[in-house]
């Protein structure tokens, strides 16, 4: 991409909020997104919750569903408590972001989208703290947000990136190199773009930009390296973008892993069967949150 | 499952067997404990610690133990990922190298075959990519096990609905005979690539003796085994397969701390190690 197509692109990511709505509770959501959990105040997150009213019903619906042992709750405080923080913030964000993308946008299923983002999100947290990076409150952020540029893609070039998703699909093909190849540029660039328009942190839009492109990633940060891992982790473990691709990882010997190895020396005693069976274990309750935000099996809540 | 100890006894299990279990699936490591304490009439869960730990009959114990987590691992098509890498990444791999080289022959090794459930797996595999991938190839299966019954019972392949819960109809009517009383015979097609085999995998002449091997599974088999004896055998392993070669185990066991001569490649839904060839090891990613 020449410096004139990047400028145009980043002029037309400047006018995404005026295409879709990015909720009036993103920007708030995104400081509270960066705090530890132990360091949020159950009232801010009620106080935000009770903004929005569609995210107020989901909350009720989801703590009132058979996830949560069908409560009868029935006050945004309740639904929050029940809930727990780590999943309330989880399906908040994905509830933003489906307001951003008008719903006959969406290129990839939704809920493959937020499992992925999810699934990286904790990933990159777990594999965080294994290595005693000392933000790992920053490193589920940078996993959740590694593909925003899903969302660019879907809301600019629509029927590009659906062309792109079927014949990675087909081809069995990483969706960034088909992206290169049918619209010029991947989820990367625009990701990285949309992430500085929003006003992310310089590691944020690095690990969003770089978390595929693995010549970029020693110079990136940490970040970029840990989230760059936990997304081929994710995809060889089913949450990828909902088709096969054919790959072989070698975690171990990635550039990603290499450079990290240097400044975080944990890294070389991580027994990578036994996280990737942690992963495994903790992913069934992505799956079932992401799919009871999704609707899949919950029943309305008591009138 | 509240009670903590039941994370030691995964710890210990982790650390002897290299079987692990996630916290969210320790439920699993309960039951299974469940069944061995009331067996013995243990009450708590730290009784039963003891039991694998400090008292005279911990190794019987263990072993018990690990039974039981094995348990139910052995019906056809157990693991399809396995399968689904060595189509679509392994053996591709492989006759590209060998291709190159030398005769169009593959060598597979079941080492710990048990039953027999997984070598037919793998010849049914192998069978339906005859004339597709491995047009032009032949392949042959060794499958052992130091258990004379369960070699008789592999010999025999006569199996139930609960091994052939996961084989297709067409899959069966291909590969078996009708034997009665609800069970299924493995016909001459698929018994003809196998050749079962008494072999201790303790048994260092006998394991210097298997060589040109292109891959191998021994699933849950080094469980039982002390870690000296896993580094030896993991060693010949090693030795045994030709360079570009794969090793699978069980789903859940790791050789981390064991050896580090292979190299863990993850595949979409599972994991195998490595042995890279001269030109693969110096050229990093597959």
């Amino acid at each position: 991409m020449n410096a004139q197509q990047r400028s145009q692109l980043q002029a037309q990511i400047d006018k995404m909020d005026s295409v879709s709505t990015a909720p009036a509770i993103l920007t708030p959501l995104l400081e509270l997104l960066r705090l530890p959990s132990d360091q949020i105040k159950l009232e801010k997150v009620v106080e935000l919750v009770s903004y929005d009213s569609s995210i107020a019903g989901q909350c009720l619906r989801l703590a009132n569903s058979p996830l949560f042992g069908r409560r009868q709750t029935e006050t945004v405080r309740a639904a929050v408590m029940a809930l727990g923080l780590e999943k309330l913030r989880s399906m908040m964000f994905g509830l933003c972001m489906n307001g951003i993308i008008p719903r006959d946008k969406w290129v990839i299923a939704p809920e493959v989208f937020w499992r992925h983002s999810l699934g990286c999100a904790l990933v990159t947290q777990r594999m965080a703290k294994k290595i005693e990076y000392p933000e790992p409150e920053k490193a589920y952020l940078a996993g959740l947000l590694h593909d925003l540029g899903f969302l660019v893609n879907s809301v600019l070039f629509t029927d590009k990136f659906r062309e792109c998703l079927q014949t990675a699909s087909e081809q069995h093909l990483s969706l960034h190199v088909v992206e290169e190849q049918i619209l010029g540029f991947s989820h990367c660039e625009t990701g990285g773009m949309l992430g500085e328009h929003w006003g992310l942190s310089k590691e944020l839009v690095d690990a969003a930009r770089c978390h595929h492109n693995v010549s970029l990633l020693p110079t990136a940060g940490p970040l970029a390296c840990l989230v760059h891992l936990s997304d081929l982790l994710c995809r060889v473990r089913y949450l990828g973008y909902g088709y096969d691709e054919i790959m072989g990882v070698e975690l171990d010997s990635d550039a990603a892993w290499q450079a990290l190895v240097g400044t975080y020396p944990a890294l070389e005693s991580m027994d990578l069967v036994r996280f990737t069976i942690d992963i495994d274990g903790a992913m069934d309750q992505i799956v079932a949150t992401v799919d009871s935000v999704f609707g899949r099996g919950i029943a309305a809540p008591a009138s | 499952m509240g009670d903590p100890t039941f994370l030691k006894i995964r710890d210990l299990i982790y650390r002897i067997s290299g079987i692990y279990h996630a916290e969210e699936k320790l439920y699993l490591l309960v039951g299974r404990c469940g069944r061995r304490m009331t067996a013995l009439g243990v009450a708590s869960p730290a009784e039963y610690l003891e039991h694998l730990t400090t008292r005279g009959n911990r190794d019987a114990e263990l072993r018990l133990l690990l039974n039981e987590i094995t348990i139910g691992e052995t019906y056809m098509f157990r693991h399809p990922a396995q399968l689904d890498a060595l189509r679509n990444v392994i053996l591709p791999q492989i006759l590209q190298v060998k291709g190159l080289v030398s005769l169009k022959r593959l060598r597979f090794w079941c080492a710990g075959c048990s039953t027999g459930e997984e070598p037919y797996t793998l010849a049914m595999f192998l069978l339906e990519e005859k004339d597709k991938l491995l047009s032009g190839w032949t392949f042959d299966i060794l499958a052992t096990d130091l258990n004379d019954n369960s070699l008789e019972t592999a010999r025999a392949g006569i199996y139930g609905e609960y091994a052939l819960r996961s084989t297709s109809e067409a899959l069966r009517r291909k590969y078996f005979t009708d034997v009665g009383d609800k069970k299924l015979q493995a016909n001459a097609i698929v018994k003809a690539p196998i050749r079962f085999d008494r072999v201790n995998l303790r048994d260092d002449s006998k394991m210097l003796f298997q060589k040109g091997i292109d891959i191998i599974f021994c699933c849950n088999v080094l469980i039982y085994f002390d870690l000296a004896s896993k580094r030896r055998v993991v060693q010949h392993f090693y030795s045994n397969l030709l360079p570009g070669g794969y090793l699978f185990l069980g789903s859940a066991e790791s050789l981390f701390q064991v050896d580090d001569s292979f190299r863990l490649v993850h595949f979409p839904g599972t994991t195998a190690y490595w042995k890279p060839t001269a030109a693969q090891a110096s050229g990093g990613k597959k």
